[in-house]
């Protein structure tokens, strides 16, 4: 029976037809991890048979760590008032925002803790002072529930809020605070609060209605069970269905060490073969990134294997997966040997997923790098003055401001 | 021209036993279709040793430390590292060694080391090995195949009453394909239980995944009078050598007898290895240093 049924399925993928969840549920649990890895590969090959994997340079920055919402998953945050909180000062940040250039990088990941005293009037003055320093720089921020957060702090529509920051210099939203999109699991995962399921939805379709591209992700590895990951995949086809507004799928896994929720983490082959499901199912995205921030590496670049045609980000910096312990490093040259290793092309793109040319490293002499930068060095607790310009929410940032 | 028809046909002749032409391995060892080439070695893995992974807890000491080092309770193997300069030093080594060990096998040494100290002289070997084995030494750790000009060396070893462990292969370079063909061609002779198919040494380019898992799984398809195709947990990462398992792999060295103090976190690594196996959907099986099974860890 249950052999009838997983060759329905494959046929199905085989056929370019639809999987349902049963499908989807059968493929993942019964189908062997290469079996299903030919499939993936099939029907990456299917959709790029130009061969062209993908990257992106750019920066990942945390602007700030202080947050509210005490995700149990999380080992990055800080909570008000504690002496490792930090946000990063305008200047920092244009810092951060050329070296990257220099690198030949033209986007930030901007994303942090949802911080009560940075109002919407810091992420608008921000945003603009690096548009009138660089036009064309990119600004990849404020995932859904960074929004939310905002929408609440600032009273205003979720709607309003990212009119206000395009307005401002938002390019596009990054998919993270998704983890699985199932209301018991987020409950466990104390993110309910946070962002709903369909809060997290609702966010990406406005997103997607203002003209904005949006990535989505799944976090796996923590309580949710296969079916869930499922329905969070069906969940995210529905609204791509809908309005065709992300551009890519990236997955990885729950990182326990220093978390309030601990365990221990899924394994590589867990990696692979979650990510050759997300190819199967997500039939309306174009492309899928492979995780080597979280998988390092070798199981990184066999992600190309299993349904990847990205390498995701040369990322210059990182503090969230590095906070869980995770410390991977892979620069231009690396990432490129990788891909070229592995029987590819590798070629620079956009947040858009449009080409952008070949490595940068093959056209100019660009610095080797050999480990991830910081938000901040250890030890700095400095403040930046423009924070007294906007009112703080909290009680510790009251009596910081009145001192 | 390496479509699903042509592995398929390999696939084919694997399985009625006919031996692939050299222009069939030199596709193999060169194909990017990594997710085919692994089906068949796992295939080829599945009908040879079943759903099993076997994996060794390893407690690894100098010559010169073992005594101080001392060996955890639950290893299954103490692992000598080094080679003392003379034979007396070597004896003396491993009787502290096998001391210490009690009832676990302790193994160590290279044997083209072994070969060296003797100059290459018959007798004064069979002698050394002899007394090794008097010592306590169960097992030579490692023959190193690009250091083994003779594999007559590997039955001597085993006549004289200490077996190799396990083939090595030390550079990560290209022609460890070949180092596998040497193995192969080596063939009953060179009788030894399991060949580690990834480098030993850490070159300043590291490996790629493609690279490690491509090599492991010619190994399972070029070397077939071996039983076991290893990877080493500790060298090579939980990560990969679980992917490696599913890539034709069915043996993990090298796994640490004590807890494993990743990111500072503290974890048992019995609990994390047995994990990773039966992610990979295969029953783990713990062996000590002489490969005799002392547990199923059944769920
Ligand atoms: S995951 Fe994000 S929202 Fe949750 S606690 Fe961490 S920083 Fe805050």
């Amino acid at each position: 029976m249950t052999s009838r049924r997983i060759d329905d399925a494959v046929r199905r993928v085989l056929d370019g037809g639809r999987l349902g969840p049963a499908d989807a549920l059968v493929l993942y649990t019964d189908l062997s991890t290469n079996e299903l890895g030919q499939l993936a590969d099939a029907v990456r090959a299917a959709r790029h048979p130009d061969r062209i994997v993908t990257y992106i340079i750019d920066r990942n920055v945390n602007y700030t760590n202080v947050c509210v919402a005490r995700c149990n998953f999380c080992a990055f945050y800080r909570e008000v008032g504690a002496t490792d909180g930090y946000v990063l000062g305008f200047d920092e940040i244009f810092a951060k925002i050329d070296e990257t250039i220099a690198v030949g990088g033209m986007q930030l990941l901007l994303q942090g803790g949802h911080n009560p005293d940075l109002p919407l009037a810091w992420y608008e003055d921000l945003f603009r002072a690096v548009k009138t320093r660089h036009p064309d720089f990119k600004l990849h921020a404020l995932s859904p529930p960074e929004v939310i957060h905002l929408s609440r702090l600032s009273q205003l529509p979720a709607r309003t809020v990212i009119d206000r920051l395009v307005a401002a210099g938002l390019d596009s939203i990054p998919g993270g605070g998704a983890e699985i999109l199932v209301d018991r699991v987020r409950k466990h995962l104390n993110c309910y609060g946070k962002a709903t399921a369909t809060e997290w939805i609702d966010v990406m379709r406005h997103a997607h209605e203002a003209g904005l591209r949006t990535t989505a992700t799944m976090m796996y590895g923590t309580v949710e069970r296969p079916d869930e990951r499922i329905e969070h995949l069906l969940r995210l086809r529905e609204l791509q269905d809908e309005t065709g507004g992300f551009t890519a799928f990236i997955t990885w896994s729950f990182q326990p060490s220093n978390t309030e929720l601990g365990g221990v983490g899924a394994t590589g082959v867990e990696y692979l073969r979650t990510l050759a499901l997300a190819r199967l199912v997500l039939d309306n995205f174009d492309n899928l990134q492979a995780s080597w921030v979280t998988q390092g590496g070798k199981v990184g670049q066999l992600s190309l294997a299993y349904g990847a045609n990205d390498m995701g980000s040369v990322m210059i910096e990182e503090n969230v997966v590095r906070s869980a312990g995770a410390a991977y490093c892979m620069d231009e040259v690396e990432i490129v040997r990788n891909i070229e290793d592995a029987g590819f092309v590798p070629k620079r793109r956009d947040m858009q997923y449009k080409t952008l040319g070949d490595p940068v490293f093959r056209e100019r002499q660009v610095p080797r790098m050999t480990a991830l930068a910081t938000a901040r060095d250890a030890g700095d607790t400095s403040v930046p003055v423009e924070l007294d310009r906007y009112p703080a929410r909290s009680l510790a940032g009251k009596r910081r401001q009145s001192a | 021209m390496t479509d699903a028809s042509w592995f398929e046909a390999v696939g084919d002749k694997l399985r009625d036993g006919v031996s692939l032409s050299e222009s069939e391995i030199a596709v193999l060892s060169e194909t990017r279709d990594l997710v085919r080439l692994g089906a068949l070695a796992d295939e080829r893995r599945r009908r040879l040793r079943g759903d099993r992974a076997t994996f060794v807890r390893v407690a690894e000491a100098t010559t010169t430390d073992a005594v101080e080092v001392g060996v955890p309770r639950q290893a299954g193997e103490l692992r000598l590292a080094g080679c003392p300069a003379t034979d007396s030093l070597l004896l003396q080594s491993v009787r502290e060694a096998a001391r210490i060990a009690g009832d676990v096998p302790v193994s160590g040494f290279a044997l083209d080391e072994l070969v060296d100290l003797c100059r290459r002289d018959v007798a004064r070997f069979d002698d050394l090995v002899a007394a090794l084995r008097t010592e306590g030494l169960a097992y030579i750790a490692e023959a190193r195949v690009e250091r083994t000009e003779d594999p007559a060396w590997v039955a001597r070893a085993s006549a004289a009453g200490v077996p190799v462990a396990r083939w090595t292969v030390c550079d990560q370079a290209a022609d460890g394909n070949s180092a596998l063909q040497r193995v192969a061609r080596w063939g009953g002779d060179a009788a030894v239980p399991a060949l580690a198919p990834l480098s030993r040494t850490l070159s300043e380019k590291p490996s790629t995944g493609y690279e490690d898992v491509r090599r492991v799984a010619l190994a399972r398809l070029l070397v077939d009078n071996i039983d076991s195709i290893q990877v080493d947990w500790r060298r090579y990462g939980p990560q990969l050598a679980q992917v490696a398992l599913t890539f034709g792999a069915d043996d993990i060295d090298g796994v640490s007898p004590g807890d494993s103090e990743e990111h500072g976190t503290r974890r048992s690594t019995l609990g994390e290895i047995t994990r990773n196996i039966r992610a990979a959907c295969l029953v783990p099986v713990e062996r000590d240093g002489r490969f005799r099974t002392l547990r199923t860890h059944h769920q």
